[in-house]
Order: C-alpha cells, then sequence, then structure tokens
C-alpha cells in the first residue's frame, strides 16, 4: 500500500533547478512513486493537494520548504533524508572544479570589470533590491524573475531612466542584444530587424517565425509585461524603441505585445512615427487597424512575422499577410479527416502563445475559460479545474513561485494532459513546446510520453495538436522535436495561430 | 565609469554578471559572451523587515 509523507523544512531557501534536481533523485529511488520539493507558497499547497496529498494540518509559510513524497512506507523517511542531504550538495550541477563564484555583486564586477548587464532570476522577493543594486553600480538589468511589486517596477525603471540604463522586465523572460539570446531566447541568425516586445514568448515567436522566413535578428529588447500598463508608462519599451531607431544597422523595427495602455500605445506610436522606420507592430488583439505605411498594425504573431519578413525582404507585406491568410483557410481541409466532438484544453508554457491562442479560438469556437482569461468572466474558479473549452497558462505566477517555469520542466504540465485526456467531454489537447537556451532539453520527449500513456486509454478518441516553437539551431534542435511528438500520435503545426485555428477546426 | 547608454550596450553587446538561474550563465558561456555567475544567498534578514526595525528604534521614516 502506497503511504505519503510531507516534511517541511523551514526558513529554507532553494532555487527551483535544484529543488527540480533533488526531486528527480528522489523519484529514482525503488519504492518511491512521486516526490516533489516545492515552497510552500499557497498555490504549491493546492497543488499537492490536487495531487492527493493531506495538506489541511501543513504548517508552512512561503519561506519554507516542503519535501513530499509518496510510495513504500519503508522508504518515505530515508527519501526525505536523502533529500536533505542532497539538498546540502545539489546533484547534477555543471559547474567546472576549481571555478571561483563570487558571492558578493563587488566581488563579480572585480573578475568581469567590463560587465555592462546584469541578469537576474532569483526569487521575486529578493530580485528587486538585488536590481537596485545592479543599477547603483551602472549596469543595465535583465530582470527575469516575476513576483516583483508594480511599485518596485516603477522606482526601478526611473531610476534606470535617469541614468540612462534599461530594466527588461520584472517577468521578462527573453532578450537579444547583437544576436547573444538572453533568457529563454532561440539560436536565430542575426539580421536588420530590431524587436521590443512586452511579452516574452511573444518574442520568442516572431523571432522564429521571422527565421523560418530567412530573416534575422539583431536586437530583440524585452521589457516585461507590465511596462505598457498605465502605472509604468512604457518607461522601457520607449527607451528601447528610441535605441533601435538610432541604430544604423536596424531597417525594420517590429513591436510586440498585448494591446498597451491607450496613452501609452499613443506615445510609442508618435516615437515610431518620428523615427521614419518601415514597422510592423504586433500589438497582439489589439483594436487597431489599417495600415499607414511604412507602418503596419497587425493583430497575430505569425501575421506580425510575414509582414516585418516582407518589409526586410523589400516585398509587398500586404500581400504577405493575405497570402498567410489563405494558407489558415486551407487548415479546414486538414481538419476535415480529423473531426472530433467535445472541448478543446489547451496546455501552455508560453504565456503570449496561450493568449494568442485564446483569441483565435474565441472569434471562431467562442469564449475560452482561463486562468489568464481575455475576459474577467471567463477566469476559471480553480485553474486546476477545466470547464468548456479551456486553456490554461502554466507560466502564471501561480505555477511559478517556488517552482520551475514550464519552459524549464513540463512534468506538471504532462500530469494535466494524462487527466484531460480522462475526460470525456474532451475532444482536442493543444499544447506547446518551447525551445530555445535555457528551456528544458527535451520538452517534446516530456509532452509525447504522456501523449502515448493517455492514448492507451483514450485511444483515438482524442486529437492531440501541438506547435514547436524553435528552430533547428536551438540545443533541442526543432525538427528533432517535432518528429518526437508526431512519432506519438501529435499532428504538429508550423506557428502557434496555425496550431490553435486546427484545432478549432477539428472541433468546430 | 561603468554606465553605458543603451545605444552603446547594443553596439558592444553584453557582458553578464548572471544572478540565479545557472542554466543561463552556461547558454552564455555557450555564446562566448564574457559571464560571470554569483553565488547568490538570500540576505540574512530582509530589507522589509530591517526597515520596519530601523522604524521602531526611531530612525526615521524610511
Amino acid at each position: 500500500m502506497l503511504l505519503q509523507r510531507i516534511h517541511v523544512e523551514k526558513g529554507a531557501y532553494y532555487d527551483s533547478v535544484t529543488l527540480m534536481l533533488v526531486a528527480r533523485e528522489l523519484q529514482s529511488m525503488e519504492g518511491i512513486e512521486e516526490a516533489s520539493l516545492n515552497m510552500a507558497t499557497e498555490a504549491n499547497l493546492k497543488i499537492l493537494a490536487a495531487a492527493g496529498f493531506g495538506v489541511s494540518d501543513i504548517q508552512a509559510g512561503q519561506s519554507d520548504l516542503l519535501i513530499a513524497v509518496r510510495g513504500d512506507g519503508s522508504v518515505l523517511e530515508a527519501a526525505i533524508e536523502k533529500a536533505r542531504e542532497l539538498l546540502k550538495n545539489p546533484p547534477g550541477r555543471k559547474s567546472t572544479p576549481g571555478e571561483y563564484r563570487p558571492k558578493s555583486l563587488d566581488g563579480a564586477l572585480s573578475m568581469l570589470p567590463e560587465a555592462n548587464m546584469a541578469l537576474i532570476s532569483i526569487a521575486g522577493r529578493y530580485a528587486g533590491d538585488e536590481a537596485d543594486k545592479c543599477l547603483d553600480a551602472g549596469l543595465h538589468v535583465m530582470l527575469y524573475s516575476d513576483n516583483v511589486p508594480i511599485e518596485k517596477e516603477i522606482s526601478l525603471k526611473n531610476k534606470a531612466k535617469e541614468k540612462g540604463l534599461l530594466v527588461m522586465g520584472p517577468d521578462c523572460g527573453t532578450a537579444v542584444i547583437r544576436g547573444v539570446g538572453l533568457g529563454f531566447a532561440n539560436a536565430c541568425p542575426t539580421g536588420p530587424v530590431g524587436l521590443v516586445a512586452a511579452a516574452g514568448t511573444g518574442l520568442q515567436e516572431v523571432h522564429v517565425q521571422l527565421a523560418r522566413r530567412g530573416v534575422g535578428v539583431l536586437h530583440a529588447i524585452g521589457t516585461g509585461g507590465r511596462d505598457v500598463k498605465e502605472e509604468v508608462g512604457g518607461i522601457t519599451f520607449s527607451m528601447g524603441l528610441e535605441a533601435l531607431l538610432c541604430d544604423e544597422e536596424i531597417q525594420v523595427v517590429v513591436l510586440i505585445g498585448k494591446p498597451p495602455a491607450p496613452s501609452v500605445e499613443e506615445r510609442i506610436l508618435r516615437i515610431l512615427e518620428g523615427g521614419k522606420k518601415p514597422a510592423a507592430v504586433g500589438f497582439i488583439g489589439g483594436k487597431a487597424s489599417g495600415d499607414k505605411p511604412p507602418l503596419y498594425l497587425c493583430r497575430e504573431l505569425e501575421e506580425t512575422a510575414a509582414v516585418a519578413a516582407a518589409l526586410a525582404n523589400g516585398k509587398d507585406p500586404s500581400s504577405a499577410r493575405e497570402e498567410l491568410f489563405k494558407s489558415y483557410e486551407r487548415l479546414k481541409e486538414k481538419a476535415a479527416p480529423m473531426k472530433r466532438k467535445g472541448f478543446i484544453r489547451g496546455l501552455y508554457s508560453g504565456g503570449t502563445l496561450c493568449y494568442e491562442a485564446q483569441l483565435i479560438a474565441t472569434g471562431l469556437i467562442g469564449s475560452v475559460y482561463s486562468n489568464a482569461p481575455l475576459a474577467s468572466e471567463m477566469k476559471l474558479a480553480d485553474s486546476l479545474k477545466s470547464r468548456g473549452h479551456t486553456m490554461v497558462d502554466y507560466g502564471e505566477d501561480e505555477f511559478t513561485q517556488g517552482r520551475l517555469h514550464p519552459m524549464m520542466d513540463s512534468t506538471f504540465r504532462a500530469e494535466r494532459l494524462l487527466s484531460e485526456s480522462q475526460d470525456p467531454d474532451v475532444g482536442v489537447i493543444l499544447f506547446d513546446c518551447v525551445l530555445g537556451y535555457g528551456c528544458h532539453p527535451n520538452p517534446a520527449g516530456q509532452m509525447a510520453e504522456a501523449v502515448e500513456k493517455a492514448r492507451k486509454k483514450a485511444g483515438g478518441r482524442i486529437a492531440y495538436v501541438a506547435y514547436v516553437c524553435g528552430v533547428d539551431a536551438d540545443p533541442q534542435g526543432a525538427t528533432e522535436q517535432r518528429k518526437i511528438l508526431e512519432e506519438a500520435g501529435v499532428t504538429v503545426c508550423d506557428s502557434n495561430a496555425e496550431a490553435a485555428r486546427l484545432a478549432c477546426y477539428i472541433v468546430g | 565609469m561603468r554606465e553605458m547608454t543603451v545605444s552603446e550596450l547594443l553596439k558592444n553587446g553584453p557582458k553578464v554578471i548572471n544572478i540565479g538561474v545557472e542554466q543561463f550563465y552556461e547558454d552564455l558561456k555557450s555564446q562566448d559572451v564574457p559571464v560571470v555567475q554569483l553565488d547568490w544567498r538570500p540576505p540574512a534578514v530582509n530589507s522589509e523587515l530591517l526597515s520596519k526595525l530601523h522604524r521602531l528604534r526611531g530612525g526615521g521614516k524610511s
């Protein structure tokens, strides 16, 4: 009989990668069925409860670590002990023996006096203060961490602006500076395009779709999603855009994000118009439409890339857009032999990809429930329980506090794929696999394994549709990742917009 | 003076102090970018608590 135990380690901080590595070690122990190590946030307690662990009498806060194990009763104690030992000396670290790691920013700066940027990805409650110190030291900052209060974001950005420094983020997962990928970035070629993006996977999708069309990107400046809200005022977005407009190597500018606050959008478009460079503006789902050459307003990510590629290649952007939408129409023929009854369940690691998929699906088959919905009335009461057509963004803060981002580990998402497959009302399961630096070495493998298991139970009742956001030069290799999914019976599409449409046509 | 403008950053490319996820450090090294990994640990006392204590001791408004 399987037993379970949760051990609370008070006041213990570990980064999410360490926790994942230790959990994997425990899972490989004889007699252990399930093991997880997470900080005791409210969301993580809820997730443990949903996984069948008794959490009602757990006394722990977000600074405490939970070691949860399930398996043969005789090995549970040993597993917890092993976890505590491993935490002292985490497994799988790649650090070169003898390589010195400075313990302070001053120490780091004396090792690399020419440093010009800090990449910060520690827990959000500490990240703001560290960013402050880095700005004081004259460094540009990329703040990958989320869960940083908006007041802190505003004060950091104002301080940075005074100094002429950039603060990309918080919650900025991706950037490219002079062809160098920072955070989650794809290994795409460099070229004449410069991007500013308030949307991490939106940036990745446009980067990848430009590469598919043979067009490279020199810089892609991430801002974090909140930058274009009224409160922050687009400080980083404006600074990034101005720098690209002044950069002689940049011939085409691309802007990406959810629609900014009206005052911020107006400011950004005014700067853009003053710059007189051809531009594709992809404020996804925005109301603005109608091209004002050399500015082209787009509503989807692949469309933005198609228009920008045409601009870079000296072709007609309007025809490029028209051709793309004609190709989407042909998906109806592809869907005809795949018809299923039931709802779509979308499981996303990319927030902007989830958002775009909801926009497309809402237009084609009606409203979609989500933990990050288009409209507040479509918000799921419980992010772990789907209803109707549902699309879940696993990169939302609720899932990433004290837990790895789903682009780094899809274990949790793969479990959801299995449970969704058992729901008789489901017709299509739709998901993304985002590749690139920083991402899991084999996300397709993680998802394909779950699809294979699910198909054994559900047979052909459910169609699986996916999009692999990546290129062959990425560490995971896009062609290889597609093949893994296709061999598991997944239909793999060429863009996020295409995958969302195909899913709709299958059930529609 | 270390500070350089955004345009200078774009022209010179990034030289990075990585604070956090070690994978990002490895990825930058693999792209031949000058990078140092900081061995970061949370402060023993958080700054919010420190400022509350400061206030309690009559140290001003901050």
